[in-house]
């Protein structure tokens, strides 16, 4: 089933309407509705998590992928070096071993024929190519001039050994290699003992504008030389022949001549083609594409002028923001960039900047949700006002549930070390306490701060009760395991619940109530803690019940005396019949402990009462109270004890019945504003144990009770009146 | 400090005008002593001769340079080598007179020094018959210039080592005078020497 409806929902042309129609006609009943609704639910979860996970793991990817290609970059760059390099050196190879002369005409004849066949951009490559070859395997040579090779427009004109002169006079100094470029002069020294494939020091490179050769007439020891004029130097070199001489000299001329040519050219050219741009744009317009280069051009430089600068930077800028934590820059960038009215033009720049743009909004969304991402190595010592900034961010960019999401993830992670804190120590009560408070103060603050981050949100106000839910939830499970055990007295337990209910009730001031959601966590657990005391209460009256001896109690002095009296709350004037001296009391040892011990017990119960414990509260008070009627009942009913006894036995009836029952049942009253039927019943059941004139009387010798249900016969004694109660009838 | 006791002074001059005017012919009588009749166009020779200049005993260095040089930039380069400057034109040619003017604004451009040893030669003075430029004009823009003016023949070789001498003469007193302690002109210079000399 679960199947099938994931084959569908995942299909291309799923409908919602009609899929649910179609479920909720095949499911029968609610029941099987609600199974359906829960399946689709977690297929929701499931996939929303799928979702996330992916998300993540393709951001991670993308890192690892970015890093990837920069370092393949590093590789290629390397790779190429070594391949200009194997290149120059079999270049070197060639030359040395083929005569100059054929190597040259080769290389001429190669050109002319690709001057025939190639267009002219290839020819210019192949020309560019050629340069570089000359340029490298020209350099390869000389130390320490790498970076000469990477001037685009470089080209060798000239090269070739000379021995510098002394200019002043004339003895040889030291061996060169002279290199002319299109645009300088490079001189390097011969390396005296050379190791590796360098032969000469790279000394200087000097400006083809800024140095003047000179012919030197021969004279005395100087001969075949020239002069160099690099101001302030003038340095005198020598050929090695004449010829040489006249090589250079004219190499030299050319160099400049082809400088200055290409300078003023180029002069031109600036005028022309201001002059001439508009006239080629508008020709484009009338005959578009008649050249796809030009009609590229014409199309899009103008578009590209138009962008404004901060548009074409936008990209690095957002980077930028990114990485240095600037993130309401960068949403500002976004924002501008967002509202700038993208051209509807096709322009490829365009769509690559628009679409660059939504990659670093969505990079800095991840970079945000990261911010709040919970993670064991990331500290919550900044809380949640760490987490403002990116909340109020993610929300600007829209990004609301996700970042509620996260929000309050963090916020459980904080609960929860929060939580782990507290420490179990000393009475149950003071930890729940302790605990109770941390938790309900913690949650005041962050549904104080989820609400102020996430305001006029409704979607986001119900996720936050669901999460207050939840980690209630988590809370009562805790206390449940940690607190409710069978030896936990139920004074205990309702000391806490009552702490923690009060503390729950401080969210409503937020507008959360919580109480009923916790209330109806807890009403298992108290239904059986109070079953509990009920049965222990019940196994008390029955152990002292075996030991009750019918006689009035010494309660030690009067200020003991006073202090029961007091405790049970009874009126001082209606106790005054069962005071007899400084501290006896007309009660057996029994009544009075289980007066005590019940009246406890129905402040727990009151405590705890809730409209769903009612019923459980009202049985629990009823059969304790009824086991101990029942007790004196049997004792009354009893034929081994005699009429003083009797007498006294219904004086304690009689207390219970007139005096405590209804104590009870008026605070019982006062307490749930409603009377308790159960214990109404028991009174009237019971009634018959009172004396005929209705109050406890004078502790004397009572006369034998005026009703009497079916006189025992003694023979058959001791059998038990028949009741309605097991327990007291399992108890004899 | 050893090498100026060895080695004699070098003073460089350079000759410049306009093509043809005879600077090479200049050139040649002075070292050579002999006078070519062809033209052929220099591109930039350089020449260097053992004199004694007032019983002294010194180098020159002289740069003979293209006249038909259309570049003034490259021009440039040679001028700042220079310690003094033949300025040469023809008496027979009066647009090598009017370009004299160019050159001298020129080398007062690259060497930023309103006294740099300079002299405006008119030559080929043996071709009188031919004059286009009168004597008067030249010695009056010499004036303004604050400059010798000398009329010679390469042909003749009339005042062809005045002229050199002079300029040595000048070039050297102005090493001098740079080289004198608490000169107004140049003072950064000597003091610079100053120094060398006591690091030496
Ligand atoms: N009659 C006469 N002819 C001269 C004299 N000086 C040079 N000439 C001639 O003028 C021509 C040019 O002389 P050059 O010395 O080569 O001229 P230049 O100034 O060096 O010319 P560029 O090198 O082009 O600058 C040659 O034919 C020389 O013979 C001179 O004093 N008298
Ligand atoms: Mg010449």
């Amino acid at each position: 089933m679960a199947d099938i409806a994931d084959l569908k929902i995942g299909s291309s042309d799923f409908n919602p309407d009609k899929y649910v129609r179609e479920l909720s006609q095949r499911c029968v009943g609610g029941q099987e509705l609600q199974q359906q609704y829960q399946k689709i639910q977690s297929l929701g979860e499931d996939t929303s998590a799928q979702l996330k996970r992916n998300v993540y793991q393709n951001y991670t990817q993308f890192i690892e992928t970015a890093k990837e290609i920069s370092h393949l970059e590093s590789e290629m760059y390397q790779l190429s070096h070594l391949l200009t390099e194997q290149r120059s050196l079999l270049a070197a190879l060639a030359s040395t071993s083929l005569l100059g002369g054929t190597n040259a005409g080769a290389a001429t004849g190669g050109e002319s024929s690709t001057d025939v066949t190639a267009e002219p951009e290839k020819q210019f490559q192949i020309e560019d190519e050629e340069r570089r070859r000359k340029l490298t395997a020209a350099l390869e040579k000389v130390e320490g001039c790498v970076d000469l090779i990477e001037s685009p427009a470089r080209s060798v004109i000239h090269e070739g050994d000379l021995l510098e002169l002394d200019p002043t006079e004339g003895t040889a100094m030291q061996r060169m290699h002279a290199f002319l470029f299109n645009d300088g002069l490079l001189l390097a020294p011969w390396i005296p003992n050379r190791r590796g494939p360098a032969r000469y020091k790279f000394q200087t490179l000097i400006e083809l504008g800024s140095f003047a050769a000179v012919n030197v007439r021969d004279m005395g020891s100087v001969k075949t030389a020239f002069k160099l004029l690099a101001f302030p130097d003038t340095r005198l070199f020598q050929c090695t022949s004449n010829q040489s001489k006249k090589e250079w000299l004219e190499k030299f001329e050319a160099a400049k001549k082809a400088a200055l040519a290409q300078e003023q050219p180029k002069r031109q050219e600036s005028v022309a083609t201001s002059e001439t741009s508009p006239v080629r744009s508008s020709s484009v317009d009338s005959s578009s594409g008649m050249n796809p280069f030009e009609d590229n051009c014409a199309v899009s430089s103008p578009d590209i002028a138009e962008l404004p600068e901060w548009l074409l930077e936008l990209p690095e800028d957002l980077d930028v923001c990114i990485a240095q934590r600037h993130f309401e820059d960068a949403y500002a960038l976004l924002q501008k960039a967002n509202q700038f009215t993208f051209p509807t033009s096709k322009d490829p720049q365009l769509l690559d900047i628009r679409r660059k743009v939504d990659g670093r909004g969505r990079a800095l969304i991840e970079v945000l949700m990261k911010e709040l991402e919970v993670s064991p190595d990331k500290s919550l010592q900044g809380g949640l006002r760490a987490a403002r900034r990116a909340v109020r961010l993610l929300n600007q960019l829209g990004r609301s549930s996700q970042a509620c999401d996260l929000f309050l993830k963090l916020c459980s992670s904080i609960l929860k070390a929060q939580l782990r804190r507290v420490k179990r120590e000393g009475a149950t009560v003071v930890y729940v306490k302790h605990l109770g408070g941390i938790f309900f103060s913690n949650m005041m603050d962050m549904a104080s701060e989820f609400l102020r981050a996430f305001p006029n949100s409704p979607s986001c106000a119900s996720a936050l009760v669901v999460w207050a839910g939840s980690e209630l939830t988590h809370l009562t499970s805790h206390l449940v395991k940690q607190v409710f055990m069978p030896q936990s007295p139920i004074s205990t337990l309702s000391e806490c619940v009552v702490t923690i209910r009060t503390q729950c009730d401080q969210l409503t001031s937020l507008g959360i109530d919580l109480r009923y959601q916790l209330d109806g966590l807890l009403r298992s657990p108290l239904q059986r803690a109070l079953s509990d005391a009920r049965d222990k209460a019940v196994e008390a009256v029955k152990l002292r019940a075996v030991e009750d001896k019918w006689r009035p109690t010494n309660l030690g002095n009067k200020d003991a005396l006073t202090k029961f009296v007091m405790e049970t709350g009874l009126s001082p004037n209606h106790m005054q019949k069962y005071v007899q001296g400084e501290s006896w009391i007309v009660l057996s040892a029994s009544t009075v402990a289980f007066t005590r011990q019940y009246l406890s017990l129905l402040e727990d119960c009151l405590r705890l009462c809730t409209t769903e414990l009612a019923h459980t509260v009202d049985q629990v008070l009823t059969d304790v109270f009824g086991a101990q009627l029942s007790h004196v009942e049997v004792n009354l009913q009893s034929d081994k004890l005699g009429n003083p006894e009797k007498s006294f036995i219904q004086k304690n009836a009689a207390f219970l019945l007139s005096e405590l029952l209804p104590l009870v049942t008026k605070t019982y009253q006062e307490r749930l504003n409603n009377p308790c039927q159960t214990l109404e019943v028991l009174k009237t059941k019971f009634s018959w144990m009172k004396p005929a004139d209705g109050d406890g009387g004078e502790p004397s010798p009572a006369p034998a009770p005026a009703k009497r249900p079916t006189p025992l016969p003694r023979t058959t004694a001791p059998r038990p009146a028949p009741t309605k109660y097991s327990t007291v009838t399992e108890y004899i | 400090m050893k090498k100026p006791n060895t080695q004699p002074a070098l003073h460089k001059v350079i000759m410049v005008g306009s093509g043809g005017v005879g600077k090479s012919a200049l050139t040649l009588q002075f070292m050579y002593d002999e006078f070519v009749e062809d033209y052929e166009p220099t591109k930039a020779d350089s020449y260097r001769k053992r004199v004694v200049l007032d019983g002294e005993e010194v180098q020159i260095d002289i740069l003979d340079t293209a006249g038909q040089e259309d570049y003034a930039a490259i021009r440039d380069n040679y001028f700042r080598s220079g310690e003094g400057f033949l300025c040469v034109f023809s008496i027979t040619e009066d647009d090598s007179f009017q370009a004299t003017q160019e050159f001298r604004d020129q080398i007062l451009r690259v060497k930023n020094d309103e006294n740099i040893p300079f002299l405006l030669v008119g030559n080929k003075s043996d071709l009188d018959e031919k004059r286009k430029v009168s004597v008067f004009e030249s010695c009056s823009r010499a004036a303004t210039w604050g400059v010798p003016y000398v009329e010679t023949s390469a042909k003749t070789r009339s005042n062809v080592d005045k002229v050199f001498y002079d300029l040595m003469r000048e070039i050297r007193s102005r090493k001098i005078e740079d080289n004198k302690p608490g000169n107004s002109r140049g003072k950064d210079k000597s003091k610079r020497k100053k120094l060398k000399c006591v690091i030496l």
